[in-house]
This record gives C-alpha cells, sequence and structure tokens, in this order.
C-alpha cells in the first residue's frame, strides 16, 4: 500500500500526542491504584491514595485537546448524541466512538475515588457523602474504573492500528498494547512523583511500585523490538531525523533504558527506596515522546 | 437498487470535463494557489502546482472531488511512450472504512448504495481520512468538516445520473444499476481480452465490492490505486485481542505484586 493512497489526518501532536499521554498516564495511574485498593493489605493504601489524587485532576486536562483539534469544536457532543435524532449514538466499529464513552465512564469511577479519597483523609467534608461513602460500593467502581483506565491507555494504540496509513497498520496489532504498558509505566511514574511531592514514604508499597514498573518497562522494551520488526521499511523513518532524536534518544534511551539501568543500579547497590525525582520525570518524557514520535512517524 | 458507475478507463480522452463537472454541479471552489517564494526563482511560485504533468490538482481533495489522474510513462531511451488516463473519486465502498471509523454517524450509506458525510453532524475529527485505503476523504480548513464525492445524492435521487457521467464525451463514465454495470464491464473485458489486450476489472472483491468500479490495463498500482485495499477495521478484532491479554497480564504482574491482601486472607484462614 503506497503512502500516496492513504491521506494524513494532519492530528497536532500537541493535541492528539499530548491527549494519548495525559488519558494514558490517568488511566494507568487509575488501575494501579485499583490494584492495590483491591488486593493489598487494607492498611496501605499510599498508592491507591496517591493514584486517585493523580488520575482524575489528569483526566480533567483531557477533554481541552481533544476537543481543541476538531474541526468543529462546538460539536463535540455529536460523539454521544446524534444531532439529527436526538439519541444516545454508539458505533462499536469505531475506537473513537467507543473510546468516548469509555471516557465518561472512567472520569465518573475516577471522579469518586477522588471524592472519596478526600473525605477519607478530612480535606472536605460533605454531610450526604460522608454519611453514605462507607456505604458506597468503592471496591466496584476500582474495578468498573480499572477495566475503563485499561481501555483507555490500550484504544488510543488501537485506534490508530485500525487506519490504512502504511506505519500504523504495519504495526498492527501491537500499537494498542504498546500503549498499555507505556500508560501503566507512566502513571506509576506520575504516582510515585506525587509521594516525592508530599513527602510520603510509603516504604514497602513503593518498593512493589519499582519492582512493577520495572517489569513493564523490559515489557516495554520488547514491544517496541517487535513493533519494529512487524513495521518493517515502514519504520525507515523512524531512523532519520528528527526520530533519532525523538524516539531513539528521547522516548527509547531516556524515557526506558536509562530509568531502567538506574533501577537495576540502584537495586545492586542496596539504593532502593529513595526516590529520584529526575528518573521518574524521564519515564514521563519518555512516555510524551514515544506517542509524539509514533504519531508522527504515521503522519510522515 | 443500489446504484454506482463504471470507468471504462479504455476510453478515457483525458478531457477533464467529469472533473469540471464535478466542481460545477456541486459548487466546488477552485483549489487556491498557494504562492511561495523558491530560491533561486524571482517570481513567486505556486507551491501546490503539480507543474510536471497535465494533471492540475495532483489528488482528490475536499473541494475535488473527482480527479483525472495522468499516467505518463516514458522508457529511458525516450522513444516508447504510453499515456493512461484515469478519472478517480469515491468508491462507495460496500464496507466502508470512513463510515466504519465515523464516531458520530455524520458518514452514513443511503438507500440507493452511496456512502455521504452529512455536514450538519460531522465534528472535524479527521478519524475517516486515514480509514480510507483509496485516500478519498479530505479535511476542509474552511467548513472544520469533511468531504467528498457523494454519487451526486441530490440527483440521483431525482432520477438523474451523476454529474461527470452526464458530461462524459467518450461514454468512459456509465451510471446506472450495478448489476447492469458489471454485465457491460464483464462484456468490455471479454472483448478486450478477445483482441489480446492484458485488462482488468478493479473493484468487483475490494471492499466487498465498490459501488464505482474501473476497467484498467495495467496493474491497479499504476493507476494509483492499491493494489490490495483493506478495510482497516477489519483488524480490530485481532487488535482489540492482543490489547486485552496485555492487560490480562499487566493484571497478572500487579495481581503478584500486590497479593498482600490475599497472603493476609489465606495466613487468616490457616490460624
Amino acid at each position: 500500500m503506497s503512502p500516496d493512497n492513504v491521506q494524513v489526518p494532519e492530528w497536532a501532536w500537541y493535541y492528539i500526542a499530548v491527549y494519548f499521554f495525559v488519558a494514558g498516564t490517568s488511566a494507568g495511574a487509575y488501575f494501579i491504584g485499583a490494584m492495590e485498593e483491591l488486593f493489598s493489605s487494607a492498611k496501605e493504601r499510599e498508592v491507591s491514595r496517591a493514584a486517585c489524587y493523580v488520575a482524575f485532576p489528569l483526566l480533567l486536562l483531557v477533554p481541552i485537546p481533544l476537543i481543541a483539534d476538531l474541526g468543529r469544536p462546538g460539536r463535540f457532543w455529536h460523539l454521544f448524541i446524534y444531532n439529527q435524532g436526538g439519541y444516545p449514538y454508539l458505533n462499536l466499529q469505531s475506537p473513537m466512538s467507543v473510546g468516548s464513552w469509555v471516557l465518561l465512564v472512567f472520569g465518573v469511577c475516577t471522579l469518586l475515588s477522588f471524592l472519596d479519597n478526600l473525605v477519607a483523609d478530612r480535606v472536605i467534608s460533605f454531610p450526604l457523602f460522608s454519611r453514605y461513602y462507607n456505604r458506597i460500593p468503592r471496591k466496584l467502581y476500582a474495578l468498573v474504573g480499572s477495566l475503563a483506565g485499561f481501555f483507555i491507555a490500550g484504544y488510543t494504540g488501537v485506534l490508530l492500528n485500525v487506519t490504512a496509513r502504511p506505519f500504523w497498520a504495519a504495526t498492527s496489532p501491537l500499537m494498542g498494547a504498546l500503549f498499555l504498558v507505556s500508560g501503566a509505566s507512566t502513571g506509576a511514574a506520575a504516582i510515585s512523583l506525587y509521594l516525592i511531592w508530599r513527602q510520603r514514604n510509603a516504604g514497602q508499597e513503593v518498593a512493589r511500585l519499582e519492582s512493577f514498573d520495572r517489569a513493564l518497562m523490559i515489557s516495554e522494551l520488547l514491544l517496541i523490538a517487535v513493533l519494529l520488526v512487524l513495521a518493517g521499511h515502514t519504520a525507515q523513518l523512524l531512523l532519520t531525523l528528527p526520530f533519532l532524536v525523538i524516539f531513539w534518544l528521547g522516548a527509547v534511551a531516556l524515557g526506558i533504558a536509562a530509568p531502567l539501568w538506574f533501577k537495576y543500579r540502584s537495586r545492586r547497590q542496596h539504593f532502593g527506596g529513595v526516590p529520584h525525582l529526575a528518573h521518574y520525570l524521564c519515564i514521563l518524557a519518555g512516555g510524551l515522546l514515544l506517542r509524539i514520535s509514533l504519531l508522527q512517524a504515521g503522519q510522515l | 437498487m443500489a446504484k454506482g458507475m463504471f470507468i471504462d478507463t479504455t476510453i478515457c480522452t483525458g478531457c477533464k470535463s467529469c472533473q469540471v463537472a464535478c466542481k460545477q454541479w456541486n459548487g466546488l471552489a477552485a483549489e487556491p494557489a498557494h504562492f511561495g517564494k523558491r530560491s533561486g526563482v524571482t517570481y513567486p511560485v505556486a507551491d501546490n502546482f503539480t507543474g510536471d504533468s497535465y494533471d492540475n490538482t495532483g489528488s482528490l481533495s475536499a473541494t475535488d472531488w473527482r480527479h483525472v489522474r495522468f499516467i505518463e510513462q516514458i522508457d529511458e531511451q525516450r522513444r516508447e511512450k504510453r499515456w493512461l488516463f484515469s478519472s478517480d473519486s469515491c468508491k462507495h465502498c460496500s464496507d466502508a472504512g470512513c463510515l466504519n471509523a465515523c464516531p458520530t454517524k455524520a458518514i452514513v450509506r443511503t438507500d440507493l448504495g452511496n456512502v455521504v458525510v452529512q455536514q450538519e453532524t460531522c465534528i472535524g475529527c479527521k478519524f475517516c481520512i486515514p480509514s480510507c485505503p483509496y485516500g478519498v476523504i479530505s479535511f476542509s480548513e474552511e467548513s472544520g468538516t469533511v468531504h467528498k464525492c457523494t454519487l451526486c445524492n441530490d440527483r440521483i435521487h431525482n432520477g438523474l445520473g451523476t454529474a461527470c457521467a452526464k458530461a462524459c464525451p467518450t461514454g468512459s463514465i456509465r451510471f446506472g444499476e450495478v448489476a447492469d454495470l458489471r454485465r457491460r464491464a464483464d462484456a468490455r473485458l471479454a472483448q478486450l481480452k478477445g483482441k489480446g489486450e492484458k485488462a482488468q476489472i478493479y473493484g468487483y472483491e475490494e471492499a466487498d465490492g465498490l459501488k464505482v468500479f474501473y476497467l484498467f490495463t495495467d496493474r491497479p498500482g499504476v493507476y494509483g490505486q492499491p493494489e490490495h485495499p483493506i478495510v482497516p477495521q477489519r483488524r480490530l478484532v485481532l487488535c482489540s485481542l492482543v490489547t486485552i491479554l496485555t492487560a490480562l497480564g499487566i493484571g497478572v504482574a500487579a495481581l503478584v505484586n500486590f497479593r498482600e491482601r490475599l497472603n493476609g486472607k489465606e495466613e487468616h484462614h490457616e490460624s
């Protein structure tokens, strides 16, 4: 398939790749928090709490780039309601349509978890919410929210795979898997950054988060390797400027390999448990650059 | 009864009357020239003019719903030459990638089988653009929505043929019921093959059958059409399955890491 055959959507990276990154990080953070909520001891809630405080504010940013990139931003509500019939509309064949609805569900779950933690931490006190919050099935929306989070982090990659642009099509079916793993990794980094900012040393919990993130980053490297093999000659663009810098140097070396090496080194030298700001910032920057490079490489 | 068009490229003369008729009937503006300075040239040059062919538009766009492609083949010794023409437009696929991708139901199929964009519903998300394997659908900065050939939706729902078919002086573009057009295409193909010419019909199998199909005398790629177009949404199930499996993998990894509660419960039961 020649690139001449398929037109370029000209999605602006500063809207769409940033949306992919923010939504993926929010979703990744939330499902890590939900996992601790569901499977960890009742005393250990630092990661879960941090995840809720990270996921919802990040999600608030999501609609801004998404709507800004539309040619007719004022009509964004057409994603949910068919304007000519006035009834709700969902197209199961369109990842964008399903993604819009799941974003709503995810938004509700992150909001509930956010409020739940604010009440538990006595930051706010809604008399009605406070009275009933213990009865609200926290685990239910942690479960629904984590499933929605998995979807949000992954569907953005699937959306690219189910187009006819040569690079995106050639990387099928791995883009969703890569974005999902990357979302979990950047989510874990965002939680760690929050814990550093709040100066909370969660000890055992952070150690578990670190080992989880290590596994994610190794998986991410493997997925990138297989994805490039699948992409074949369509990935040649990644060997030219500026992708040599933003993909290889930024996303792979700075965003994955360097933090992974640092984790390995600190483990060997028993630095464990000491959080390093730059380390997490590198993971976050790498996640953003990964999405920018994969989005742009498909559009050139 | 599905309506469509049969484009017999062997009798196209590249006159572009179809391009002009399409623009006139649909009220489409001419593509504005984008003049810019070029190094070594003292006067401004239009960057979007092809400049190396009688093909003046280069591709389909939001204001060029029909494009006559000039395929100029000259051998290295510049002795043998061949010109092919192909009047390209939306194929109105039976399994349309653009329609599948649309999240707002802006792209719909009518009772006559043609695929149209409802301008008042489109939000300009542009997801349909890379979802069309033929590169047909285009975004207009002016309207903030996408545009493409409608198969002259207004004309055909009033018993008229398409404007391009009406204007075609050689009968290269035929409008009618798809079944009738296929019979005509098969007969023409048999005639050409009888003369020993290499010919093929493009559009019977692709995307479950194109409502606008072509008679080519060379590979589809020569005419700028994908050799094996794939409706991209057919990858959706596989991509989703792999992503779900990855999610399960991450879930298991998280379970291994955050399993303290389960261990705690087991210990509690043992005691």
